[in-house]
């Protein structure tokens, strides 16, 4: 530890990182666990058991006729619950994307990921799940382009929506 | 809507927060641990308006607010102001053996020091007011942690045998 400069406005004693580090500045550690469950809800519970069994599901409303994946109980446009389940292909079009250099713990990356909005084929236009594309070069990713669900194997999903491993292009 | 769960229904979503915190000792306790580590000494601070002294060494007095520059070494042994036997861990499962916990005054400090006692095989031997001694371990396995210290052995006093 380094005593405060005397024309310092802080008041305290700023630490030496090189101290704290060799263990010369005392210090104690502690790890709480911290263990939560959300509740998924009705439509997420069975979203998430149907990705289990490799399957898509969404609900559709009768009234304004959308298909709506991931599924919910109640129409945000309508204001009324929705009806029926339906299940939808694991395919589908990229919507939207993005080539990321960085990984979420911010490590710099040479081969970019590439999170992208799929866009679920028999669900409504504009319907779709944030998910990662793979096995493309990152310079040929574009908007509309087709591309379907590569499953993990069945004993290794888990009730997610990592059951699927990426989308991968279709080839013509 | 008060549909019952099915079976093809996943009911919740876990997850976990990773935290890890890192407390330093401040100005104060790096006094009382370096001295503890290097030395096996129990360092306090003194403040002699107020006829105190603090153990662990604190950077000031909690009842005038004085810096305290006077450092003291306080004795080993003391005395069983009191304590606790624990049978149940954090989470209350039953411990295989009980755990006991004992609040000192050490001698020559005004403030009192909690931590285990050590050796207690039979608790209706422990008594308040029974003379302790500080366990403090061998110099190479301190690290400058509090438990550095074992705890406190009942030496005597109204300890029966």
């Amino acid at each position: 530890m380094k005593s405060q400069p005397e024309s310092s406005l802080v008041r305290g004693t700023p630490l030496d990182e090189k101290a704290l580090r060799q263990g010369k500045t005392f210090s104690v550690t502690y790890v709480p666990k911290l263990q939560y469950a959300w509740d998924t809800g009705q439509a997420i519970g069975r979203y998430l058991a149907e990705l289990k069994e490799g399957r898509l599901i969404a609900r559709s409303c009768r009234k304004c006729e959308r298909i709506m994946i991931p599924p919910r109980m109640f129409c945000e446009r309508c204001f009324r619950p929705t009806d029926d389940w339906v299940y939808v292909k694991d395919t589908g079009k990229i919507f939207t994307f993005s080539l990321c250099y960085v990984s979420w713990d911010v490590r710099r990356l040479k081969q970019p990921e590439i999170p992208a909005v799929i866009e679920v084929d028999g669900a409504s236009p504009g319907m779709g799940i944030l998910h990662v594309v793979k096995k493309i070069p990152p310079k040929k990713v574009h908007i509309g382009m087709a591309v379907r669900a590569v499953w993990k194997p069945k004993p290794k999903r888990t009730g997610s929506v990592t059951d699927i491993a990426y989308w991968e292009p279709i080839k013509k | 809507m008060t549909q019952l769960p099915t079976k093809n229904e996943q009911r919740s979503w876990p997850g976990k927060i990773p935290l890890t915190s890192l407390y330093t000792v401040g100005t104060g306790g790096q006094i009382f641990f370096h001295a503890l580590k290097t030395q096996g000494k129990l360092i306090g601070t003194r403040c002699n308006p107020c006829e105190q002294v603090y153990l662990p060494a604190r950077s000031f007095c909690e009842r005038c607010f004085a810096e305290l520059t006077e450092q003291v070494q306080v004795k080993r042994t003391g005395r069983l102001v009191s304590y606790t036997i624990s049978y149940v861990d954090h989470d209350g499962a039953r411990l295989r053996r009980p755990t006991a916990l004992g609040l000192v005054q050490l001698e020559g400090a005004t403030t009192l020091i909690l931590h285990y006692l050590l050796s207690v095989d039979d608790p209706t031997e422990v008594k308040i007011g029974c003379r302790v001694e500080t366990v403090i371990k061998p110099k190479a396995k301190r690290i400058g942690s509090i438990l550095d210290i074992e705890g406190f052995r009942v030496i005597g006093g109204d300890r029966k045998g």
